[in-house]
């Protein structure tokens, strides 16, 4: 009697068993790479109504991060600024730039600026910049080199496992609280000693508890 | 029930149903979520409910991971100061009729978001009430009038503007003949200076003020007794025996916060040596004074009199004599208990100078007369109860809208400008208000919202919240205070100063510059500029009170009244029922009752939401063959209202109490409907209360929706009580109240030695039950209303509720008020059965709650001893209208459907505290984080800290012997603890 199953049927127990485990691993691995902030918010660079260079303003021309963003020592929102704080200089400088047109635009209408946020939290986190920047967090530690980017850029995934990493080890990420806003501050050889002398004094004790920051 | 009596302890019951033990109410407590709770009642079935998961699935894709674009909009120019994130605060007043109460609002980028206390405020004293703290949201009401309206036209201002002038030209010729103008009652300097001036502008022209709830009868019964009007300040922390004669001064009388804190400083026993003051209360209804009361008598208005007659015969017979009523005789029917009667006129006698005797507005001028006398007598005046002169106060006169209405009756008037107020609902039934109205040509009429006189009106003007106007007030003592805006009109309105400025002058002119003249006016020349920057500062004048007056009693003046109007006393009988007007603690006049979170609010005593109903006791009902939700129809004088029962154990017996305020049919879409509408049987004749009262049954039913019986905790102490005798002998009495087996753990026990470990006090002996504390955990914490047939479901939102407990007998309970809100236990019941973890402990002790690891499947709530834990069933603030959504917090999650919620701490506000320490490189002090329960509670009786802190209050508060722990036999540790209540019984009495 033929038997009634050829013989490459014998493969296609095996081969299906093969596909299901690949598939299935391949699956879990796309969305645990594709999915996570690592990849769709690390590198975010929207168009901002006004081609506003950090590199010049902040890099070139050294103005200090809390010229502009006043709140960072005191609020949670270091805040973006009032078209009045650009006319500051832009009354008398480069007033004829069509890059600046956007900014002279408001101020003459009265319309704000629409900035797109770019490091953006979900909002059930409340995260607040006066309570890191006090105890030594520089601000390149979450946002990288703005100094060195023309537009602004995501450079960090802002993910809740990101934010933990320091909250239960910020010894790498601390620096002297008068160097916060130093763009090229780089941790001195013993980063280590400077951490906990600094933990020492300010008492960090940074949350780990949902509390920390979803209210 | 029975282990509780052997106790030592009371028997208390929560409703009739439950003392009847009915098989409902055993139903009802076997189901966590009551019946139909867990079923999605909407439109959408389950079928196409899971056709459109599905769909949205294959749809959404991985394009949805990132999320959608943000903008960050800043100002073009900054306002000085103003760092975003970090709120500001201001001060201002909010004026409820002649009542003035300062506060401080805090503004989140300009957006006022909550409403405190100002401690420099006289009327406040940095507390608040239910009231204040819910007027934040008619500022964001969708329904206010949003536009000005001639004849149903839309207009612009200009043409109001316009229109006044060719009016104002012709009165000014005639000097008024043919204008009339009524106003709400009000107490202020900038109104009072405007009115002279409309007057001096238009001699001839008619003025009337007129509000439905207010202090005319104590005006007019001082001016009985003392030939002028004054107004009463009472000092309840200096009297040690205080007798209410239905007057509710701890919620619905003028003054009620600071009342309420005076009351309760007196009240407070921190050891066995304190002294603690008594309270007799007198009343037909049961009010939260009932409650805190002493000893209560439950008395009909009918019969007031014949008890403040019995109650100067015994205070004769201990040899005080009252001047004015030495031959003082009441007709009609009296069975007061004589010996209550004297037993109280002794302990009076015995604290003269220290005692207070005080009558509800409510009652009539000839009681309010009596009872100044009684207080004269007893030495009070200038000790307990102070006097001032009645200066720029506007205080509502019937007699004078009876006489604006009988002028427009004749055709007299031709135009008729009302500020504020809402007569055509409100003004009693028997002048017809509405329909002679419209027997004026010209009908101007200033209100937030589009309401009934509005509708009835020539020209709609919208009035501005008092967070968007200029304007000021006199506190009861005097005090100048200011009402500053926080916010410019959110709509095209104008407030009460710009309309009645436009008025007198014919020509526009800013709120803001007219009050600043008037005060430039009124401070001493010099240092105006200096002196305003701090008036704005604190929103008031310093030291503008005004001086007390010993007003002289004339004793033959009230004999002689009382010659001619002899006293006459009722008991309301069988066929003679008496039907009173309370005012509605939720929405006051009427005028709260688009605001939802005040209609959600349960009521104080009853517990009911969303309603008034006709109160009467259980021996009434019995008599008229009725129960709770039947229907009845009130009939009283001919004029008809149908009503919901609901029976109020306490209720003095044939009489019925309906609420004023409800029945509104122009409110809004929250307050159109909403009960029974209670002036449509109130006359000018008896605006309190009226004999003559038939009731007849029908056979329809309503569904009433009262919270009573939700989480129902059976038959265990939960709330401990004693008298101050008790306790001085046996302190520890609350702890010792629960007997239990050593308390072992089967778990690892956290530690909680370090750092931060906030704990919570209540003090049960301070606490009145004002629902204070509900609303402004509503307002700080985004709590939505679910409306009333959601709470009928026992869905309501409340993270803080107060239970009511009746303790006694049927005719005459006693009740007990408790708040309770999440207790942080230290072995939380809920977090071990949580299968997600969303509900954890963090290490300063709190039991927090995440919603994004929620999954909705209440185990937490069903685990939950106190039942404190709530559950979005719906997306309760998905659709709420915008300009709604601007009154929550930034700093609290919006919650979504599904997800579990409950008391934090306010976990926002010990962050924001903890930050501000830290960044400042110190500890948290001590008071520094006041919960938003805290900071509201007029009685002081909440306290909150770290209880690692041997200096805090709180550590004091739980050192106190009184001080006990809800279930502590279940060993579940909970953070919040409670000071057991006491009564100070009157040794004759008990």
């Amino acid at each position: 009697m033929a038997q009634i199953f050829p013989e490459w049927s014998n493969k296609v127990f095996p081969v299906l068993l093969a596909f299901i485990v690949l598939g299935g691993v391949a699956t879990v691995g796309f969305f645990w790479y594709y999915g996570s902030p690592k990849y769709t918010d690390v590198g975010y660079r929207p168009e901002q109504p006004v081609p506003y260079s950090h590199k010049l303003h902040a890099g070139d021309l050294g103005l200090d991060c809390r010229y502009c963003h006043i709140g960072v020592e005191v609020s949670y929102s270091a805040s973006v600024p009032p078209t009045q704080t650009c006319m500051n200089c832009h009354t008398l400088i480069k007033t004829d730039s069509k890059k600046v047109a956007p900014v002279l635009e408001s101020w003459t209408n009265g319309t704000p600026i629409e900035w797109v946020r770019v490091h953006d939290l979900g909002d059930y986190a409340y995260f607040n910049h006066s309570a890191h920047i006090n105890v030594g967090v520089g601000c390149a530690s979450c946002h990288g080199n703005v100094h060195e980017m023309e537009e602004v850029m995501q450079v960090e995934p802002l993910s809740m496992g990101w934010c933990l990493d320091c909250h239960r080890a910020p010894e790498e990420h601390l620096r002297p609280v008068d160097e916060v806003t130093n763009m090229k501050w780089t941790p001195p050889e013993n980063q280590m000693m400077l951490a906990r002398q600094i933990i020492e004094e300010k008492n960090i004790n940074p949350p780990v508890d949902c509390s920390g920051c979803h209210r | 029930m029975k282990e509780l009596k052997d106790l030592k302890g009371k028997d208390y019951w929560r409703s009739l149903d439950q003392l009847a033990d009915t098989p409902e109410f055993r139903k009802f407590l076997e189901r966590e979520f009551p019946e139909g709770a867990s079923e999605i009642k909407n439109p959408l079935t389950r079928r196409n409910f899971l056709g459109l998961m599905g769909a949205s699935i294959a749809l959404a894709g991985l394009s949805a991971c990132r999320r959608p674009v943000e903008k960050i909009i800043p100002y073009v120019k900054a306002p000085e100061g103003l760092i975003p994130g970090i709120p500001e605060y201001y001060a201002t007043t909010i004026p409820i009729g002649t009542s003035a109460y300062g506060v401080v609002v805090e503004s989140h980028e300009g957006r006022p978001t909550k409403i405190e206390g100002n401690e420099k405020h006289p009327s406040s004293l940095g507390k608040t009430n239910a009231l204040l703290q819910a007027s934040i949201l008619n500022l964001y009401d969708p329904d206010r009038s949003q536009r000005i309206f001639s004849e149903g036209d839309e207009k612009e201002w200009s043409d109001f503007v316009a229109f006044w002038k060719t009016l104002y030209t012709e009165y000014k010729a005639n000097q008024g003949e043919g204008l009339a103008l009524l106003t709400d009652s009000f107490s202020s300097l900038t109104l009072t200076r405007l009115l002279d001036n409309f007057k001096n502008q238009f001699p001839k022209a008619i003025l009337a003020h007129y509000s439905p709830v207010s202090q005319e009868n104590i005006l007019k019964g001082l001016v009985i007794a003392t030939g002028s009007e004054y107004l009463p300040l009472y000092s309840y922390d200096k009297a040690n025996v205080v007798l209410a004669i239905d007057a509710d001064f701890l919620l619905a009388e003028n003054e009620n916060v600071i009342n309420t804190k005076n009351f309760a400083r007196a009240r407070k026993v921190s050891s066995t040596s304190d002294q603690m003051n008594r309270l007799y209360a007198v009343e037909s209804s049961y009010s939260i004074t009932g409650a805190m009361a002493d000893h209560r008598l439950p008395c009909s208005n009918s019969e007031i009199p014949g008890f403040v007659a019995a109650l100067i015969k015994q205070l004769n017979a201990s040899g005080v004599q009252v001047p004015g009523a030495d031959d003082l005789s009441v007709q009609g029917e009296t069975k007061i208990d004589q010996n209550w009667v004297a037993a109280v006129a002794r302990d009076l006698v015995k604290n003269s100078g220290k005692s207070l005797i005080v009558a509800g507005s409510g009652q009539p001028a000839v009681i309010h007369a009596l009872v100044y006398a009684i207080n004269s007598a007893l030495g009070n005046i200038g000790q307990t109860v102070n006097y001032r002169d009645t200066k720029d106060l506007g205080e509502s006169n019937l007699e004078s809208l009876v006489a604006l209405t009988e002028k427009v009756a004749a055709g007299k008037v031709s135009t008729l400008v009302m500020l504020g107020g809402n007569p055509v609902y409100n003004a009693p039934v028997d002048i017809n208000f509405g329909e002679v109205l419209e027997k004026v040509a010209n009908r101007i009429h200033l209100s937030s919202h589009l309401d009934e006189t509005s509708r009835k009106s020539t020209w709609h003007i919208p009035q501005s919240h008092f967070l968007e106007s200029w304007g000021d007030c006199r506190a009861a003592d005097g005090t100048l205070s200011l009402i500053q805006p926080l916010i410019a009109p959110l709509y095209e309105s104008h407030d009460i100063v710009e309309v009645l400025s436009l008025i007198n002058t014919g020509t526009e002119q800013k709120s803001y510059d007219v009050v600043r003249a008037i005060w430039a006016d009124y401070i001493p020349s010099g240092e105006f500029d200096q002196n305003w920057r701090k008036i704005l500062h604190d929103g008031l004048l310093e030291g503008s009170e005004m001086s007390t007056v010993v007003p002289p009693l004339k004793g033959r003046d009230i004999a002689d009244y009382l010659k001619a109007n002899p006293l006459r006393s009722y008991i309301p009988n069988q066929n003679n029922f008496e039907l009173s007007f309370d005012t509605s603690p939720a929405v006051y006049d009427g005028r709260f009752a688009n605001n939802g979170w005040l209609q959600e609010l349960p009521d104080t005593v009853t517990k009911l939401t969303w309603d008034n109903a006709a109160l009467m006791s259980h021996k009434t009902a019995r008599h008229l063959g009725v129960k709770n939700e039947d229907v009845i129809v009130l009939n009283l004088q001919g004029r008809e209202l149908t009503a919901p029962v609901w029976i109020l154990p306490g209720q003095a017996h044939f009489t019925v109490t309906l609420a004023l305020g409800y029945g509104r049919t122009s409110a809004g879409r929250i307050g159109n409907g909403v009960g029974s509408n209670a002036y449509s049987l109130r006359t000018t004749n008896a605006p309190g209360f009226d004999l003559g009262l038939m009731v007849q049954k029908t056979r329809d039913t309503y569904p009433l929706t009262s919270t009573q019986d939700h989480g129902s905790m059976e038959g265990r102490p939960l709330v401990r009580e004693s008298t101050i005798d008790d306790y001085r002998n046996d302190p520890k009495f609350a702890e010792e109240m629960v007997k239990h087996f050593p308390l072992v753990s089967l778990w690892d026990e956290h530690g909680y030695e370090e750092g931060y470990q906030w704990g919570m006090s209540i003090d049960l002996n301070a606490c009145t039950g004002c629902n204070a504390c509900a609303i402004a955990c509503q307002s700080e914490n985004n709590i939505p209303i679910i409306g009333k047939e959601q709470v009928k479901n026992g869905r309501e939102m409340h993270w803080i509720r107060l239970d009511r407990y009746f303790a006694g007998d049927l005719e005459n309970p006693e009740v007990v008020h408790q708040p309770v809100a999440c207790h942080h236990c230290e072995m939380a019941p809920c977090e071990q059965v949580c299968p997600v973890a969303a509900t954890v402990h963090d290490e300063e002790g709190l039991n927090v709650m995440t919603y994004n690891r929620c999954i909705g499947t209440r185990y937490c709530s069903n685990n939950c001893p106190f039942k404190v834990r709530r559950f979005n069933f719906f997306n309760y603030t998905k659709d709420l209208p915008e300009i709604v959504q601007m009154a929550q917090n930034p700093d609290v999650t919006v919650r979504s459907r599904g997800v579990m919620e409950k008391c934090t701490y306010c976990v926002q506000r010990i962050s924001a505290a903890k930050i501000t320490a830290k960044n400042e490189q110190r500890a948290v002090k001590d008071g520094e984080i006041q919960t938003a329960c805290q900071q509201a509670c007029p009685a002081d009786a909440i306290a909150f800290g770290n209880i690692n802190d041997p200096d805090s209050r709180i550590v004091e508060s739980k050192q106190n012997d009184r001080s006990y722990n809800m279930l502590a036999e279940l060993n579940i540790k909970p953070r919040t603890s409670y000071l057991a209540k006491l009564r100070n019984p009157n040794p004759e009495l008990s």
